[in-house]
C-alpha cells in the first residue's frame, strides 16, 4: 500500500507491503519505506484498537482512539492526532479551503447546552462581541463574534444540545 | 446501631468509593440515578438503584426531598453525600436529622457554624487560631469595603462568604479596582450560591495550600490525621495532591493539627472534616475556611496513614468511639494525587464529555485507582469533569512521583480528550520534583512551553501504526465483499491471538 499521513504537522509518505519470504507471505510482518527510508516491522493487533508493534527489537504499544473525524494514536505518552491523505476528508478540506473574508461561523467549541443567545438575526455586532453561551461540565463559555458585521444566521436558541464543531450563528 | 444499608447521594468515582466500603462493611447500598447516568458504574454496582429525574443537577441530585422520600422507601437508615452535591447542605443535613435517618457527616448545627465562611472565621478568631487578616463578616458597603482593605492593606482578595471552587473570589492590587471587583464578586456570588455576601482578607502571597484532615467521633474525641499538599491548581480548583508536604515538619504538623482539633471540637464537629490553611513562605499558617465533608483528595490521607476514612466515617456515624487516639498516627511513606478530568488542555481546558472510545487503565505495586468509568461510558455534560483519581504510594515523595509518572505512561483514554498528558508534564517539571510549588506554580507552568517532544522511534511506530490501522479498514471492507477463506488469510495482522496460536503451534 501507499500513502500519504499528515502527522506532527507534515506529511508523510509511506509505501509497505506483507513481507515475504520464497513466495510466502509471514503474518504480521510488513516491510517498506518511510519518505524513503527503509522498514521492517511486525504487528499483531491484540485486542480492538491495541496494536503491538515491533521494529527492529524495539516494542511499542499503540493505541487507537476510534474517531472517523479526528483519528489518534497514543505511543510512549504521547497523543498523536494524524489523518491519511485523502481529499476527500474534513480535515483536508479544512486546511485547504476557507479564506479570510466572507461570512464567518460561531462554532461550539466542546459539545454542551446552549444557556443564553445574546444577538439575534439581524443584529449589527462588534468584533468580540458576545453572540451565544454554551454551558458544560459546569462551565460556561462565550462566544464571541469574529469580526464586526450582521447576525444573518442565528441556529442556536436556550436549551439547545449542541456537539463540538456545530455551527450556532453566522455573522457577515 | 448498626447500619444496614446506606443511600449514597452521590455519582462517579465517590459513589463507587463508599460503595466499596459499604461492602466490606458488609452494609448494603442504595444507589441513585438520574436520566444521564442510567448506565453508569455506580448504578451497576448498587445493591438497590432508584431513578431521581432528569440529567440536570438541578432536577436530580440536589433533590434532597426526593432524595429523603427514596431513602424512606428503601428503608436505608443512613445517607451518605459524598462531596459536592448535597454535602454541604446544612438544610439538607437538618431534614435527615428531622426524618430520623442518619446523615453521615456532621450535625446541621457544626455545618452551619463552619460552612458559611464568616462564621468559620468567627469561630477561628474564638478558637484562638491564625487566619489571614480581614474582615469576619459579610461586607455591607462598598465603603466598608474600602476601609477593611486600607487597613489590612493592599493586595485584597474578595471572596464570597458561602463560596467554594473559585467562584465570586477577586483578587485586587489597587485601590482603583476595588469597587469594580466588589461588584462582580457580589453578583457572581449571588448566581453561584444564592447569596451576595462577600468579605475580604489579606491576600497572602505565594501561598502553599495545605490542609489538615480530621476525624472526630460523637464521643468528644477528636484526632488530626496530617496534612496534604495542594498547591498545585488551577483557577482554585485542586489539580495533584500529596501527603506529606514536603515543607511542614513534625513540629509544624503538630501545631496545625493541634488548631485545627481546637477549631472542630469549639463547634461540635463531628465525623470527617477538613481545615484548610494557606502557609507563607516562612511556613506562618492562616485558616482559610473548614471542608464539612470527605474530600475528593482522602485518598492521599489513608495511604499515608493507613486508615480508611470512609469506613471510619461509617462507623462514627453508627455511635462508635474512634478507634485510636492522636498518639496511634503515624504517617508512613509518600502518597500523590492526580484529578484526572475530562478536559482538553490544548485548548483552553474546555470540558470534553462524550464517549470513551478506549480505556487502557494502570496497575502494578503502589498504585491505586478511584475511578467511576468505563470503555464505551458517555461521560454526561451536566455534571463536574472528573473521571478518575490516580494515586501513587511509594515509600519517598522521589519514589511515588516516579511510580506516578510510570502509571501514566500505561493510562490511555481515548474518545474524549483528558488533562493527562498534563500530569507527566508537571512530574517532569524540576520545581515539582524539588516541591518547589505554591498556589501560583500551575499557571506560571502553563505559560511556558512545552518541551516534551515524542521521541524518533515513537513517531516512527505512530506512523507505521497508522498506516496498519488503515489497511485493516480496507481489508475489513473487503472481507465483506469477498466472504471467505482468501479474506481471512489477508486478516492475519488483525487477529493477532490467532497469528501468534498458530506461530506457537508450529513451534510445538
Amino acid at each position: 500500500m501507499k500513502l500519504t499521513i499528515e502527522m506532527e504537522d507534515r506529511p508523510r509518505n509511506l509505501e509497505l507491503q506483507r513481507l515475504a519470504i520464497n513466495g510466502i507471505e509471514q503474518n504480521g510482518f510488513w516491510r517498506g519505506t518511510i519518505d524513503g527510508e527503509p522498514v521492517v516491522f511486525e504487528a499483531h493487533l491484540l485486542s480492538p484498537g491495541v496494536l503491538s508493534l515491533i521494529v527492529g527489537n524495539s516494542a511499542y504499544r499503540i493505541v487507537q482512539e476510534e474517531s472517523a473525524s479526528d483519528p489518534a494514536l497514543h505511543v510512549d505518552n504521547h497523543r498523536f492526532s494524524y489523518s491519511i491523505n485523502d481529499p476527500r476528508s474534513l480535515r483536508f478540506r479544512r486546511s485547504h479551503g476557507a479564506g479570510a473574508g466572507g461570512p464567518k461561523a460561531i462554532k461550539a467549541p466542546m459539545p454542551g447546552r446552549v444557556v443564553r443567545v445574546l444577538a439575534q438575526k439581524g443584529d449589527e455586532v462588534q468584533a468580540h462581541q458576545g453572540i451565544v453561551v454554551i454551558e458544560a461540565m459546569k462551565m460556561q463559555n462565550e462566544l464571541k463574534s469574529p469580526k464586526a458585521g450582521m447576525v444573518v444566521e442565528m441556529r442556536a436558541s436556550p436549551g439547545d444540545t449542541v456537539a463540538s464543531g456545530d455551527v450556532l450563528a453566522v455573522i457577515d | 446501631m448498626t447500619f444496614k444499608k446506606i443511600l449514597i447521594a452521590n455519582r462517579g468515582e465517590i459513589a463507587l468509593r463508599i460503595q466499596r466500603a459499604c461492602r466490606e462493611l458488609g452494609i448494603a447500598t442504595v444507589a441513585l440515578y438520574s436520566d444521564a447516568d442510567r448506565a453508569a458504574l455506580h448504578v451497576l454496582e448498587a445493591d438497590e438503584a432508584y431513578r431521581l429525574g432528569p440529567s440536570p443537577a438541578l432536577e436530580s441530585y440536589l433533590r434532597g426531598d426526593l432524595i429523603l422520600n427514596i431513602a424512606r422507601k428503601s428503608g436505608a437508615q443512613a445517607i451518605h453525600p459524598g462531596y459536592g452535591f448535597l454535602s454541604e447542605n446544612a438544610d439538607f443535613a437538618q431534614a435527615c436529622e428531622d426524618a430520623g435517618i442518619k446523615f453521615i457527616g456532621p450535625s446541621s448545627s457544626a455545618m452551619r457554624m463552619l460552612g458559611s465562611k464568616t462564621r468559620a472565621r468567627q469561630a477561628a478568631d474564638a478558637a484562638g487560631m491564625p487566619r489571614t487578616p480581614g474582615s469576619t463578616k459579610a461586607l455591607a458597603s462598598l465603603d466598608e469595603a474600602f476601609a477593611v482593605a486600607a487597613q489590612v492593606k493592599y493586595p485584597v482578595m474578595l471572596k464570597a462568604a458561602a463560596g467554594g471552587g473559585g467562584k465570586g473570589m477577586r483578587a485586587v492590587s489597587r485601590r482603583e479596582d476595588l469597587a469594580s471587583a466588589f461588584e462582580a464578586a457580589q453578583s457572581e456570588a449571588e448566581r453561584a450560591f444564592g447569596s451576595s455576601e462577600v468579605y475580604i482578607e489579606k491576600l497572602i502571597e505565594q501561598p502553599r495550600h495545605v490542609e489538615i484532615q480530621i476525624m472526630a467521633d460523637e464521643h468528644g474525641n477528636c484526632v488530626a490525621l496530617g496534612e496534604r499538599e495542594c498547591s498545585v491548581q488551577r483557577r482554585h480548583q485542586k489539580v495533584i495532591e500529596e501527603a506529606p508536604s514536603a515543607v511542614v515538619n513534625e513540629d509544624l504538623r503538630h501545631r496545625m493539627g493541634e488548631a485545627a482539633v481546637r477549631l472542630a471540637k469549639s463547634a461540635g464537629y463531628t465525623n470527617a472534616g477538613t481545615v484548610e490553611f494557606l502557609l507563607d513562605s516562612h511556613r506562618n499558617f492562616y485558616f482559610l475556611e473548614m471542608n464539612t465533608r470527605l474530600q475528593v483528595e482522602h485518598p492521599v490521607t489513608e495511604l499515608v496513614t493507613g486508615f480508611d476514612l470512609v469506613h471510619l466515617q461509617i462507623r462514627i456515624a453508627q455511635g462508635e468511639s474512634l478507634p485510636f487516639t492522636q498518639e496511634d498516627i503515624h504517617l508512613r511513606g509518600h502518597a500523590i494525587e492526580c484529578r484526572i478530568y475530562a478536559e482538553d488542555p490544548d485548548n483552553g481546558f474546555l470540558p470534553s464529555p462524550g464517549r470513551i472510545t478506549r480505556l487502557l487503565q494502570p496497575g502494578g505495586p503502589g498504585i491505586r485507582e478511584d475511578c467511576g468509568i468505563y470503555e464505551d461510558w458517555v461521560v454526561p455534560m451536566d455534571y463536574d469533569p472528573l473521571l478518575s483519581k490516580l494515586i501513587a504510594y511509594a515509600p519517598t515523595r522521589e519514589m511515588a512521583i516516579a511510580r506516578l509518572s510510570r502509571a501514566l505512561s500505561e493510562y490511555v483514554i481515548g474518545g474524549i480528550r483528558t488533562n493527562l498528558g498534563l500530569f507527566q508534564r508537571i512530574l517532569d517539571d524540576k520545581d515539582f520534583r524539588q516541591a518547589h510549588i505554591d498556589t501560583g506554580y500551575l499557571d506560571r507552568l502553563l505559560t511556558q512551553p512545552k518541551t516534551a517532544r515524542p521521541s524518533h522511534g515513537a513517531e516512527q511506530a505512530a506512523l507505521l501504526a497508522a498506516a496498519i490501522f488503515e489497511s485493516m479498514k480496507s481489508t475489513g471492507e473487503q472481507s465483506v465483499k469477498t466472504n471467505g477463506a482468501r479474506a481471512k488469510d489477508q486478516d492475519v495482522a488483525a487477529h493477532g491471538w490467532k497469528a501468534l496460536g498458530r506461530r506457537d503451534g508450529l513451534r510445538a
